[in-house]
């Protein structure tokens, strides 16, 4: 795993590293899903360079992987920021107002709502990469709704007027000019 | 091909088939009309489009509607194809599709054939849809390109009610081999290929570009460069002084008919001496 600041600046995994976690499996046509899981767990998203090589030295179409990556949403296929900020919209949090903290969050990163990848997903990145911002269906604590995950900590009971509070322990700065 | 011989009844009248083949072969066969989106002939049987329900109505049995492309026939099969609890359902399904493509001019063809003309359910409309709106993901063209042609341009993207079908990143396609396969199996007509000139686009898969080969005597485009080798490996043991390459199909047969004909001539003439 390399330091956290070659991530940030788009450091990516090469071929030798692919083709050696590749070689971890003794039958890595069938250990896709694993294969990818990998690579992202070091890269944070799988880029189209990654794919490809993947692709090319496992014998497997890119058509196919690609519809793999966009089947399931644990794949990124956009660089995603430092912090993973995931909404849930399961039926309990949506009832308590998940959808007000989605668009107050929206708001307050400056993250477009076109937002629909053309892959299909919802993932928003700011632009400086500090944080990105996506949705999840429950994080099966629905006695805590509405629930908000940032990285791998969890917060309950999160109202509108929490969040700077939530985004200010991640390192984010009210904008002036708003 | 040993398959025992055995006796189906569709409609009531006695078919012979072979054992385990699908009943929607034999019925085709036979001229009975069975609509289907999902079936091809040259792939494996997919119970995908669920249009081609049929009942089954053997005594003694429970009567049940099952996809006669999944239906392995047995001796003593009895099917009904159009009985009313099968159209009833057959509607349902029509709407839905209409529902899902509503720009297809082939699905609506066939809805009006069962007195579907309007759907209740909400029209699935994109903006800018490569697949003009009609695609009902059957994914036959997905099967074609992979199964059949071992290309393997195109595939599934994505999840659910977003899910569609195109090439990877919607990016133009190197591997495409511009042989217009997907185009010919799907059901309701939404790919699409223009040729320009000497080039074929497919309009449908991300403008991807294929070149096009030229014909030597008429000079008529006539197959994709990629897909020239195949071609010419069926004429190659026949034509050994490579007088048949590089030509299109008519030029081609009647380049065959005049080399025949010499040839035919000079027999003849070697008799007569």
């Amino acid at each position: 795993m390399p330091p956290l600041f070659l991530i940030l600046r788009g450091w990516l995994m090469d071929r030798q590293q692919i083709e050696e976690i590749i070689g971890k499996y003794k039958h890595p046509e069938g250990k896709i899903l694993s294969i990818l899981e990998d690579i992202q767990e070091v890269d944070r998203y799988l880029s189209k360079e990654t794919l490809k090589v993947v692709s090319e030295t496992l014998n497997i179409p890119l058509s196919k992987l690609f519809s793999i990556a966009t089947f399931y949403s644990f794949f990124n296929l956009k660089p995603v920021g430092e912090h993973i900020i995931t909404v849930c919209m399961g039926t309990a949090c949506h009832v308590r107002g998940a959808a007000g903290l989605l668009n107050t969050l929206e708001n307050l990163l400056k993250v477009s709502e076109n937002g629909t990848t053309e892959d299909g997903k919802f993932f928003l990145t700011t632009e400086d990469k500090h944080f990105s911002l996506n949705t999840a269906r429950c994080f099966g604590c629905c006695s805590m709704a509405p629930v908000v995950k940032v990285d791998e900590k969890i917060y309950g009971y999160v109202t509108v007027n929490d969040l700077p509070r939530i985004l200010k322990e991640y390192g984010w700065k009210e904008d002036e000019n708003r | 091909m040993n398959a025992k011989e055995v006796q189906v009844y569709i409609n009531g009248k006695t078919y012979g088939a072979s054992e385990g083949e699908p009943l929607i072969g034999v019925a085709r066969r036979n001229g009975i009309f069975i609509p289907s989106l999902c079936y091809e002939e040259s792939l494996e049987p997919y119970g995908a489009c669920r249009m081609c329900i049929v009942e089954i109505k053997n005594e003694g049995v429970k009567k049940r509607i099952v996809t006669s492309c999944t239906l392995h026939v047995f001796d003593g099969l009895s099917v009904e194809t159009d009985s009313e609890e099968v159209l009833k359902h057959r509607k349902v399904l029509l709407e839905l599709y209409l529902a899902q493509a509503p720009n297809s001019s082939k699905l609506k063809e066939l809805a009006l054939k069962y007195g579907v003309n309007r759907t209740r359910f909400r029209q699935k409309v994109r903006d800018n849809d490569p697949l003009n709106n009609s695609c009902v993901l059957c994914g036959l063209c997905v099967r074609v390109c992979s199964e059949v042609m071992g290309a393997r341009v195109i595939s599934f993207i994505g999840r659910g009610e977003k899910t569609r079908v195109n090439t990877p990143y919607f990016e133009q396609s190197e591997l495409c081999l511009g042989c217009r396969a997907c185009a010919e199996v799907c059901p309701t007509g939404a790919i699409e290929f223009r040729d320009d000139g000497g080039i074929r686009v497919a309009a449908s898969w991300s403008n991807t570009k294929v070149e096009l080969k030229k014909c030597n005597v008429c000079g008529k485009y006539y197959a994709p460069v990629k897909l020239d080798k195949r071609i010419d490996t069926l004429y190659y043991y026949r034509d050994k002084d490579g007088e048949l390459r590089d030509m299109c199909p008519d030029c081609r047969r009647k380049a065959m008919t005049r080399k025949m004909t010499l040839i035919a001539e000079n027999e003849v003439e070697k008799y007569a001496k």
